[in-house]
């Protein structure tokens, strides 16, 4: 894992809230195309983390590495354009709008000047590449309808077409699959199996089943901090998870 | 390539396909207006033109509120300006008129570009709080810089030029002025809405967080969104200041911003076109109500307070209303829809869509 070639860097952060600790002294690194879930239950801090690296907020401490440039103080639309996309944990998206025009205009995040003045409607290229990413995520034919009258899942869905048409180098899914149905969960990981080697994945999942599905190396968090890193495998056979997951930790909280 | 089509041509659906018609009649009104009308002369500034600059303000005012989702209480004061720098450079300096317009508009774009940079960055009322206290400022300096405004006497007298080929002098040809400056404004409005640009406006009204995620630079947008409503609220100055042919800093008091405000929600928060209706009700109400009644402000109120009860959307709301009543009679009836049942109702509350969304930002 040379520096050049990590897609993120997450050196020694800690993030608090008022007096509360998020996470603590957290460091990773992900190469280039590598595939990561972060694990963890709930108030783990895999969200704080997350926002951490999208620059939601500014740490309290530490350094965020992106493509090998300390991206730490840098904005979130910066960082987008950077080559990170994200989803949303809860639906941000333009409610008032059809499915296509959400894609729409995250397709315009990485054209800046370019027309900015030129009728939305006569952009055959776009609406293009509006068309292929909704058939991509499977939304062929929703593209017309309001986001208030799409299901749950086609709500999920539509946010990974958004995260997808920055064609982000590295992509951070939070809980993509929050919500669904089994059926819709086998859907998402053949989805996410099927993206292109380049792109570098972060997936931060409540889910084992998915999170353990689409990842070569998972991290788990707890109480604000990774305790454990390994191969899906590894995880799957961990005391120490198991014990977080079913019966919480008491040798920890001493 | 069938499909790319469908995406760009279905957006309107339903009635709304025919909304043109209603605009149609609705110009064609306007335009034969001086010609059947008994008093022309009462009705003309009184009525019509009144009602296009307020119309043209207000319009400015829904605009940010529809797209950006910001209600500014600044547009008021930002005509106003316009109207100042209309009025400093022929009063004062002896301009004429090809200089002075010019001068106006760009000084109102100019205070709305400043304006947009103290504010933003706020939203929701934050946002409302700051441009009224912008306004508030501009009030107290109209109403004491004797050298530039000649304080609470104000500049006058403004007087309607005659250009040559128009002279605007002559009660009707000055209204087909403010009526075709009112249509450009409208189409300008609409214009900017369709384009990439309007769409990432929208985006920012539904989704900041979303947009900046995506890469955009969103306070650039609302900036730029902001300066181009003031640019309209200043050509809605501009036609004020030679109706009511002076300007003094009541054009820039509270009581006009509550005016736009008024004329802004009677005709529909979100709805464009519908200010000029809601400008021809207060006008009216303005005009005729004092003869029966001494208490016409409190009329204007309760016919504020029954449209907000039953039409949260405004008069220019009441077709959307309609229409989602309607589709939604449809959907119950019309099986082929069924196929997604849990995509229920409870998400289109239609009504206070208009208002509520723009204020939740």
């Amino acid at each position: 894992m040379a520096g050049t070639h990590s897609a993120l860097r997450v050196l020694d952060v800690s993030k608090s809230f008022g007096g509360v600790r998020a996470i603590r002294n957290v460091s990773l690194e992900i190469a280039a195309g590598e595939r990561i879930s972060v694990i963890g239950t709930n108030g783990a801090g895999k969200s704080t983390l997350f926002n951490a690296v999208a620059g939601v907020f500014a740490v309290t401490s530490g350094t965020i590495e992106l493509f090998g440039e300390t991206v730490t103080k840098l904005s979130t639309a910066t960082r987008a354009k950077r080559g990170l996309a994200r989803t949303f944990q809860t639906s941000r998206l333009f409610e008032q709008l059809t499915a296509a025009d959400n894609v729409f205009i995250a397709l315009g995040g990485n054209e800046y000047t370019g027309g900015l003045l030129r009728l939305a409607r006569r952009n055959p290229q776009r609406w293009a590449s509006v068309e292929r990413l909704l058939d991509r995520v499977g939304l062929e034919g929703r593209g017309r309808q309001q986001v208030a009258d799409l299901s749950h899942g086609e709500q999920r869905q539509l946010e990974l077409a958004m995260a997808l048409a920055l064609q982000p180098k590295l992509l951070m899914l939070d809980e993509p699959a929050a919500g669904f149905s089994p059926a819709e969960r086998g859907k998402l990981i053949t989805l996410l199996r099927e993206l292109p080697q380049e792109i570098t994945l972060l997936l931060i999942e409540h889910d084992m089943d998915i999170a353990l599905a689409v990842a070569s190396r998972v991290i788990v968090m707890h109480d604000g901090e990774k305790i454990l890193e390994g191969t899906p495998d590894q995880i799957r056979n961990s005391e120490r998870v198991r014990e977080i997951y079913l019966g919480g930790s008491i040798d920890h909280a001493a | 390539m069938t499909k790319l089509v469908e995406f760009t041509r279905t957006r309107r659906s339903g009635l709304s396909r025919y909304i043109w018609i209603l605009w149609i009649a609705a110009l064609g009104a306007a335009i034969v207006f001086p010609f059947v009308v008994d008093r022309p002369r009462f009705w003309l500034p009184n009525i019509g033109v009144r009602s296009l600059w307020l119309g043209i303000i207000a319009m400015s005012l829904v605009f940010l509120n529809r797209y950006i989702g910001l209600l500014s209480l600044a547009q008021a004061t930002i005509a106003g300006i316009s109207a100042y720098g209309v009025g400093y450079m022929m009063v004062t300096r002896g301009q004429g008129f090809f200089v002075a317009v010019p001068v106006g508009i760009l000084a109102g774009t100019l205070a709305g570009f400043l304006v947009a940079l103290i504010a933003a960055r706020t939203k929701a009322i934050y946002f409302l709080m700051i441009t009224l206290a912008l306004g508030q400022v501009f009030y107290s300096y109209a109403s004491q810089a004797i050298e530039v405004t000649n304080a609470r006497r104000g500049l006058a007298p403004i007087i309607k030029p005659n250009l040559g080929f128009i002279d605007l002098g002559t009660i009707t040809s000055f209204y087909y002025f403010a009526l075709a400056l009112a249509v450009i404004c409208y189409l300008l409005c609409r214009f900017v809405a369709a384009t990439t640009f309007g769409l990432a406006l929208q985006g920012i009204r539904d989704s900041p967080e979303r947009m900046s995620a995506l890469g955009y630079k969103i306070n650039r947008y609302r900036i730029a969104a902001i300066t181009f409503a003031a640019f309209i609220a200043s050509i809605g100055g501009v036609v004020l200041v030679f109706d009511r042919a002076q300007v003094d800093p009541n054009v820039v008091s509270l009581g006009s911003t509550l005016d736009i405000l008024v004329v802004a929600v009677i005709g529909g928060i979100g709805s464009l076109g519908g200010v000029f209706i809601g400008a021809i009700i207060v006008t009216m109400l303005d005009n005729f109500a004092q003869d029966f009644t001494d208490r016409y402000m409190t009329l204007t109120g309760i016919v504020f307070i029954i449209v907000l009860l039953f039409a949260p959307a405004g008069i220019g709301g009441i077709g959307k209303q309609a229409r989602r009543v309607i589709d939604r009679r449809r959907k119950d009836t019309t099986p082929a829809v069924m196929e997604s049942p849990q995509q229920e109702p409870s998400a289109a509350l239609p009504t206070d869509e208009a208002i509520t969304k723009g204020k939740q930002q």
